[in-house]
């Protein structure tokens, strides 16, 4: 079943596969032999190495020919296993300059039939520096994609060392982050780290997760709809938690209208996304226990959701 | 019933998480409105979606998903996996569509029930 999902997955290895260069996948420490090695020797080490070729090389490391496990299957079965390999070693090498992009490499796997190629230096060169396989490239693939994820995760991490900061430096703190229009994948995080340290602070779960999602769809509505602003949070001395987000406009022409379950401005793309249902800022008043908003086409949106934390002064 | 219970139902992939599958879940929410997730959802659910934007996994956190099961076969982008990752909240995928993911879990739930039952 091939969908769209699987084409975005393709064209991630795709674009990967144009980019890398083989120098930094290939097998810089490869097993080479002289031309005066024998079948024998050879099939030794490549048993020993779990290996299926080995290029041989004069003494200035410059390619002369390459046996594979087919030349000794046949040495086997044509009985000179002991000989010396020179006159029955394949001369004509293909090989692949280090400096070109791995499609290079897996389009001459597939052209020659092989499974590996020596590195030469650069391109005309006879100068080997190193072995691709198919192997190699797909450890390499592996590790790109999945270091994407493992960048985004380390980035995630950081929110929970953030928020341990402010629990750790101000008992009573106010948070300032700046959000600007458009910029989705960030949208959340004000959220995330704000739901760690309400949640650090021993506040009841369901408190913390109105918070949240009050946090989030104030974001989300910085990000769809205006061109940035910025969101703070603080809790004042009644230990009431004050979500503001102030943006830079344009300003909602119908604040009753806006507020109705269900309406809604929001472009093609953010539904694709799953959001811009018209339920954003009806949610934040539904979650809030005082909500305010303010609006004109000149200053922007100025919104306010207070939550009572639930916790009496003598408790912090 | 728990995560794992729904892995074996559905013959779910698990994408991330196969140590954590042992929570139990209490609520079901099955939508690809991340808007109504927002609004209708409770702590602690099992999350059925076919969206499978990073967003997803943002939304799915901040309102408390104990895991996210993605529909119709669909695989999620790299981003979506590290958020998953970085919050500990393992990551499903299953070829049944919404409908019959739904139903199906339903059946198991009932047939628990039926098991109970019968044990008083």
């Amino acid at each position: 079943m091939k969908t769209s999902y699987s084409k975005e997955k393709v064209s991630l290895v795709n674009e990967l596969i144009y980019e890398i260069k083989i120098k930094e996948t290939m097998t810089k420490k490869f097993i080479f032999f002289g031309k005066n090695a024998t079948f024998r020797e050879i099939q030794l080490k490549l048993k020993e190495k779990k290996i299926s070729g080995v290029p041989i090389l004069d003494t200035h490391k410059n390619i002369i020919g390459i046996i594979s496990t087919d030349d000794v299957i046949t040495a086997f079965d044509k009985n000179y296993i002991n000989e010396n390999i020179e006159n029955y070693m394949t001369q004509e090498v293909i090989t692949v300059p280090q400096n070109f992009s791995i499609i290079s490499a897996i389009q001459k796997f597939e052209k020659y039939e092989v499974g590996r190629l020596p590195v030469t230096e650069f391109l005309h060169s006879k100068t080997i520096v190193g072995i691709i396989t198919l192997s190699d490239i797909l450890n390499k693939l592996l590790q790109v994609t999945q270091s994407i994820a493992g960048k985004i995760e380390n980035e995630e991490l950081k929110n929970t060392e953030i928020s341990a900061d402010f629990i750790k430096n101000t008992p009573k703190k106010f948070f300032r982050f700046e959000g600007s229009g458009d910029d989705f994948n960030c949208a959340g995080k004000v959220a995330s780290i704000t739901k760690k340290y309400f949640k650090g602070l021993g506040i009841d779960r369901d408190i913390v997760r109105r918070i949240a999602i009050i946090c989030y769809e104030a974001e989300m509505n910085i990000c769809i709809h205006s061109i940035g602003g910025i969101i703070t949070i603080e809790v004042d001395d009644e230990n009431n938690a004050i979500v503001c987000a102030h943006d830079k406009g344009p300003g909602i022409p119908d604040i009753d209208l806006a507020l109705t379950p269900g309406y809604t401005t929001a472009s093609e793309k953010v539904r694709a996304l799953g959001f811009g249902a018209g339920m954003g800022l009806p949610n934040i008043k539904n979650f809030a226990d005082k909500f305010e908003i303010r609006s004109s086409l000149k200053s922007g949106t100025h919104l306010k959701a207070i939550i009572n934390l639930g916790v009496k002064n003598e408790n912090k | 019933m728990k995560i794992s219970e729904v892995t074996k139902i559905l013959d779910a992939e698990v994408l991330f998480g196969e140590n954590l599958l042992d929570q139990e879940i209490t609520e079901f929410a099955a939508s690809d409105l991340l808007s109504d997730i927002l609004t209708f959802t409770k702590e602690g659910y099992f999350l059925i979606t076919g969206l499978t934007s990073p967003q997803v996994v943002r939304t799915a956190e901040l309102t408390g998903a104990i895991a996210i099961l993605f529909v119709r076969g669909k695989y999620p982008p790299q981003g979506a996996l590290g958020l998953a990752k970085s919050h500990l909240i393992p990551i499903l995928r299953t070829e049944k569509l919404m409908f019959e993911s739904c139903k199906k879990i339903v059946e198991g739930l009932n047939k628990v029930k039926k098991d109970e039952n019968q044990l008083f």
